[in-house]
């Protein structure tokens, strides 16, 4: 029994590292995929091209253009006109504009309030706010006006806000769902394109074993590929902090390993070609991620949505894993993502077991 | 003599470094059946690529006075040339109506739909015999359906060079002979130069000139007539070989000294073998270790009383009744569709069973768990021999030891043992699909074996294989039919194979309609010269 | 060119997209990914979750708890516990903003001191925690003001928020996603309908007979072309009426450079299907030579003008930029053809059609491989 169970495994990953084609989707996925979106989307508002009309004298907008640098700002460029730079932002070559009028200089050494026109292009919302901000706080400065309270913002778990953080930790647990999704299934289907389905139906095996053996199988290379990526891009290139136990995220991973194992096992239950395990796949991927909080925090949400993200396992695994990560959380606050992971993994599995079992 | 119509000069096909088929030349007058007869992967398909313009090449072709060097330059041809490739319904679109094929094929070939147009279309489907089903989706269609159907849309343009690609392997006799019917019409009233290929020796004897391929060359070519000539002094009535020179079949021993034996008619395979021994190739006969195991074998195997399977309305296997007896081959013969693959598929669970009764080694078969204890007793090889194809011969042998729980020691001695006995050996480290079709054939058949089964079932093992690997398959069950004292149920479309069994079974549309040994059902057509015939003609009596 | 051929070839490619149940791929991944990303990307943040503990009591901080309890991006409550408490509580992320307001706070304040609060942030989620400590900032700065008037800074920005006044992360992102769904869409349909012939054999059809390679194409691209044109329109309804996205522009424009871009797509996915001979492969390959840069140069994340060094290069190599700028400016800013660069675009869109499709015309060979 535990020799055959062994033999099932020992097939598979043999199998695995033959198809060639696998493994480097497989190791694309877990290096440089995850690379690419760590280091590629920066939200952080960087480089923001400023142009400005001066009619001033240009001493005191001098001084104030000189407090944008990189890498918040590229360095300003100077339009003769207003409509000028109106055009440049239509054209988005130029994001922020400002217009300091004739009477600025003036305005401001008889004590203000001394107006700059700002011209912002919104449609990069959320970059648009944060170049506000740094305007906002940079002008705040220069007219050194006191405000009598003040504000000292910890940033906790992540001080210099790195989206690299974050978008690599997420990317690696989208990647091991839809890899444990797909896997999985394509090694129940790949039987069933091959024509040695028949055959495995006819081995003298409890059909039981054959698919954990064969779940068990795809698991343990994700946990590889786990590894893999842990150590060589969230660690090894992002420098990520680990403020938890990275037992307890290597043991929250396996579990949910087998959670998209059972997705896995479903898909190959009403699948025929690889094709339609892609397409399946793809279906039933994007909305689990999408409810998951990988791209939007959970709160952010319509608040049915939020309800209904209680069913992604893969919600209890981002949180987990952030808390894990950056949040520090100790093991025994750890419960909820163990145990939301655990059961609907286990809901999962079991119905996915059940669907392909009745093919046997 | 006006000159060849079709004249092939020193075409040599390359894919990468190796040599699909090298430095060939044939001529083909109008009105001319050329055969391309030979195994798997010998050549015969990279040329008529090359012929229809598909595929690049070197060296020249001239069809009708217009030469042409490259799929580029035989583009002016492409109007003139029809081409079925090989593979059951490869050119089907499989969610298209027959009628919707034969359009979609008139219109890319830009044919006018005047009163000729449609007429000849409808003789076509009612020489098919698609005439009713012009509704039906392709992929709805039996395997010998599909191929009547792409041969059809292949003629439909009236080609005047037709290339078909092993257009009835795997089709079941009946079809093949209707095929040939189409064939031999339209070649007479068009004038069409065919040439085809086939991996039946049967179908060569229709051919006006015949060529042999053998790895990537033609070795030999002729009339069948002249062919045969030339390697009727080498064959004798079948009887154990004097000397190293000589091959022993299940019908003949072929010698290229003389023996003393009395001379026997040779068949077209005749010619692989003759050919084998002039190229110094061993051909070692086969051995069989007895069974390791001493567990007794009943003497009724299977029976099966009724077994029924019905797909919706349709009655895939109706009321069959069959009994399997150890020491014994037992061969389930019928056209394509007539319920043999389910009925074998019934017989191992794999369909549920929806009426009848079934008796496995003594054990009536009610449930899964009824089936679980016999899993172990039971060999299978299905068609195409599906293998893991990511593993090498020696793993693949060695998961199904574990999967039926050998212990290693005894399982690595037997392996070794089964490798040597099936000549394997030398391919242990090697991947399935490395291999030519003969060998993985063996290692399969090794694969369902090695767990000592006392029945053993083969759905189809013998398709696309060539004859030599095809004789020493067959060479190979008799053996473990005399050394094991074995039960083995299979399926085949080579007639000349049900020759070897012990009895025969013949389904028609999933009645059982003949269950004799070969012998009786001969002797019942005087008239029939193979078995083939004989099939044939009870085939067309029996009406259901 | 046979028209009566090509006509023939689109009948049953027709039939067949019909029958397979490919059309449902064809409308459905478009419509799905743009109710998806159109709400599963926020990059505003609302409700976040903040305690306040107030070891002060004062009129001050009750007025300071007040403001954040009122505010539509805080969900703030009051906390009775220790600091350590509260900060668990953002280990556990049962909250995401801790403020504390010292004792003394207003009575520091009045002697003209300075008064300190300490806030923690959540910045698991940079975006979001860079977000939330600028409205603190932001919500505080007000409160400050409001106690010290003749505080007023002497530069004021007067900013203008344009094409995006109420910066709606919806007029920011959706129009943005049309880049990516006209990319990957057509280009998955293109590249599977002739890697499906390969696979399954009926390629020969093609090779063995006189229909010529333009025919050939055209019948292939033609009605992969015409249903993806039918996303032109179901994408436009869904961002003027599911997601309120204003639309200011010419619709001519946004359709003529829709138009061109899904030439631009087939023309990938043809590319794709010469060099791949399985459908699995060919989707994946598609699918990792379109998404990534679909998103990254969409400009809805990040403008191109923000970008520096190859990136800027890379950007100006993939249709993506060329065709977002015009849907922006065909939803938001509204410029149309008199623009110069709207023009220079909408021709350099024209040019990547036509050489992307010549490309993968000339390197499809009607033979065997």
């Amino acid at each position: 029994m535990n020799r055959t169970f062994l033999a099932l495994v020992t097939k598979e990953i043999i199998a695995f590292f033959r198809s060639w084609g696998l493994v480097a989707v497989v190791l694309y996925s877990f290096t440089l995929d995850i690379y690419i979106a760590g280091k590629g989307i920066e939200i952080q508002a960087k480089n923001v091209s400023v142009g400005y009309v001066d009619r001033t004298a240009g001493a005191l907008s001098g001084k104030i253009l000189a407090r944008l640098h990189a890498p918040e700002f590229k360095t300003p460029v100077r339009f003769p006109s207003r409509k000028a730079l109106y055009n440049a932002i239509r054209n988005r070559k130029i994001m922020v504009g400002l217009i300091f009028d004739t009477d600025f200089s003036r305005e401001f050494y008889r004590g203000g309030p001394a107006r700059i026109d700002l011209l912002l292009d919104a449609i990069t919302a959320s970059q648009s706010f944060q170049a506000l901000n740094y305007l906002q706080n940079i002008v705040l400065d220069f007219s050194r006006t006191q405000v009598h309270v003040k504000l000292k913002i910890h940033k906790l778990f992540n001080q210099n806000a790195r989206t690299s953080w974050f978008m690599s930790l997420a990317e690696l647990l989208s990647i091991t769902t839809l890899l444990g999704v797909i896997l999985t299934a394509a090694v129940f289907v790949r039987e069933k394109e091959n024509g040695t389905w028949d055959i495995m139906l006819l081995m003298p095996i409890d059909p039981r074993i054959t698919i954990l053996a064969k779940s068990l199988s795809q698991v343990l290379i994700l946990m590889g590929g786990i590894f893999l990526a842990t150590g060589l891009i969230l660690f090894g290139t992002f420098d990520l902090p680990i403020n938890g136990s990275l037992a307890a995220f290597f043991l929250l991973s396996f579990f949910y390993a087998f959670t998209s194992a059972g997705i896995g096992l479903f898909v190959a239950a009403v699948s025929r070609s690889m094709l339609q395990v892609a397409q399946m796949a793809i279906l039933i991927m994007m909305p689990m991620i999408f409810l998951s909080g990988a791209w939007t925090p959970i709160h952010a949400m319509h608040p049915l949505l939020q309800k209904l993200s209680l069913l992604s396992p893969l919600r209890y695994y981002i949180e987990g894993s952030e808390s894990i990560f950056f949040r520090g959380t100790p093991w025994g606050d750890l419960w909820p993502y163990f145990a939301g992971v655990i059961l609907l993994g286990g809901m999962l599995y079991y119905y996915g077991f059940r669907k392909i079992g009745k093919l046997f | 003599m006006s000159p060849a119509a079709l004249r092939v000069e020193k075409v040599t096909v390359r894919y990468g470094n190796t040599v699909a088929i090298e430095e060939a030349s044939l001529e083909a007058d109008r009105g001319e059946i050329i055969g391309l007869i030979g195994a798997d992967g010998a050549g015969k398909s990279s040329l008529l690529h090359a012929i229809a313009g598909v595929g690049r090449f070197q060296g020249e072709i001239l069809f009708e006075g217009h030469a042409y060097h490259s799929p580029k330059e035989a583009e002016p041809l492409k109007p003139h040339i029809g081409l079925m490739p090989q593979g059951i319904g490869l050119v089907l679109y499989r969610n298209l109506t027959v009628g919707e094929h034969l359009d979609f094929f008139a219109d890319i070939r830009n044919l006018k739909r005047n009163e000729a147009f449609l007429s000849y279309r409808e003789r076509l489907l009612e020489m098919a015999g698609l005439a009713p089903f012009t509704d039906r989706p392709a992929g709805k269609l039996s395997g010998g359906m599909m191929q009547k159907l792409s041969l059809i849309c292949t003629l439909l343009h009236r080609p005047k060079l037709l290339i078909l690609d092993e257009p009835t392997t795997g089709v079941d006799p009946l079809s093949r002979l209707e095929l040939w019917e189409i064939l031999d019409n339209i070649r007479r009233e068009e004038g069409t130069v065919a040439l085809i290929s086939t991996a039946y020796m049967q179908e060569a004897a229709r051919m006006d000139r015949i060529h042999l391929f053998d790895s990537g060359r033609i070795i030999a070519r002729g009339t069948a007539e002249a062919l045969l000539a030339g390697v009727r002094n080498y064959s004798y009535e079948p009887v154990p070989c004097p000397s190293e020179r000589c091959i022993q079949t299940g019908h003949y021993t072929y010698a290229l000294d003389p023996i003393d034996a009395p001379k026997k008619e040779p068949t077209l395979e005749a010619l692989f073998f003759v050919h084998a021994l002039q190229e110094g190739r061993r051909i070692p006969p086969i051995e069989v270790s007895p069974r390791e195991s001493d567990e007794a074998i009943p003497s009724l195997v299977m029976e099966a009383r009724g077994l029924t399977k019905r797909f919706g309305s349709f009655v895939a296997d109706d009321h069959i009744d069959m009994r399997l007896q150890s020491g014994e081959i037992l061969g389930l013969l019928g056209a394509n569709g007539a319920g043999k693959t389910t009925f074998i598929k019934m017989l191992l669970g794999l369909y549920p069973i929806d009426g009848g009764e079934l008796t496995l080694l003594g054990r009536p078969i009610r449930s899964a768990e009824d089936r679980r204890h016999l899993k172990s007793r039971i060999g299978y090889v299905s068609q195409h021999f599906a293998l893991y194809k990511d593993m090498t011969v020696r793993e693949n042998l060695l998961y199904f030891a574990q999967m039926h729980r050998l212990p290693l020691t005894r399982a690595l001695p037997r392996i070794q043992r089964l490798a040597e006995e099936l000549g394997f050996a030398p391919y242990m480290e090697a991947l399935p699909s490395e291999l030519p079709l003969g060998i993985n054939q063996r290692f399969s058949l090794a694969a369902a074996i090695l767990h000592e089964p006392v029945v053993l079932f083969l759905d189809e093992p013998t398709s696309g294989v060539d004859a030599i690997a095809r004789s020493q398959f067959w060479q190979l069950l008799q053996r473990l039919k005399e050394v094991w004292g074995i039960a083995i149920l299979i399926t085949t479309h080579y007639m000349s194979e049900a020759e070897y069994c012990d009895r025969v079974v013949l389904l028609k549309q999933g009645r059982k309609i003949a269950d004799d040994t070969p012998q009786h059902l001969m002797a019942r057509y005087p008239e029939a010269k193979s078995f083939e015939e004989a099939f044939l003609q009870l085939y067309k009596e029996k009406v259901i | 060119m046979n028209w009566g051929v090509v006509r023939a070839y689109m009948r049953k490619e027709i039939l067949e997209l019909l029958r397979s149940k490919m059309i449902i791929i064809v409308y459905i991944l478009p419509t799905f990914i743009i109710i998806l990303f159109g709400y599963g990307i926020r990059l505003e943040v609302t409700h976040a979750r903040t305690l306040i503990i107030d070891h002060d009591q004062s009129k001050l901080s009750r007025d300071l708890t007040e403001r954040f309890m009122h505010s539509r991006y805080f969900d703030a409550r009051l906390f009775r516990g220790t600091e350590q408490e509260a900060l668990h509580r953002i280990k556990q992320a049962k909250t995401e903003i801790l403020l504390i307001i010292p004792q003394g706070f207003e009575r520091r304040l009045l002697h003209g001191l300075r008064g300190e609060i300490a806030a923690f942030v959540d910045g698991a989620f940079p975006i979001r925690g860079e977000t939330m400590s600028n409205y603190v900032k932001g919500e505080i700065f007000h409160a400050a003001q409001s106690v010290a008037p003749d505080l007023a800074p002497r530069i004021t920005l007067d900013n203008r928020n344009l094409f995006n006044q109420a910066m709606r992360d919806e007029d920011a992102i959706v129009p943005g996603l049309f880049g990516l769904i006209l990319l990957v869409a057509p280009a998955i349909l293109s590249a599977l309908l002739i890697v499906k012939e390969k696979e399954e054999g009926t390629i020969f059809n093609f090779y063995a007979s006189p229909v010529r390679k333009s025919e050939f194409l055209l019948a292939k691209l033609t009605p992969a072309f015409l249903l993806h044109s039918l996303n032109i329109l179901i994408l436009f309804l869904w961002a003027t009426w599911l997601f309120q996205v204003p639309f200011r522009g010419s619709f001519t424009l946004y359709w003529l450079a829709s138009e061109l871009y899904i030439l631009i797509s087939l023309g990938i996915g043809l590319l794709v299907s010469i060099v791949t001979r399985t459908q699995i492969v060919a989707i994946v390959l598609t699918v990792i030579i379109t998404i990534i840069p679909g998103f990254l140069y969409s400009g809805m994340l990040m403008p191109i003008s923000s970008m520096s060094g190859e990136s800027v290069i890379e950007a100006h190599i993939y249709p993506v930029m060329y065709y977002n700028h015009i849907v922006y400016d065909a939803f938001l800013i509204g410029q149309g053809l008199d623009a110069p660069k709207i023009r220079l675009y909408l021709l350099i869109l024209t040019l990547y059609a036509a050489a992307i499709l010549a490309l993968g015309s000339a390197l499809m060979k009607k033979e065997l491989r």
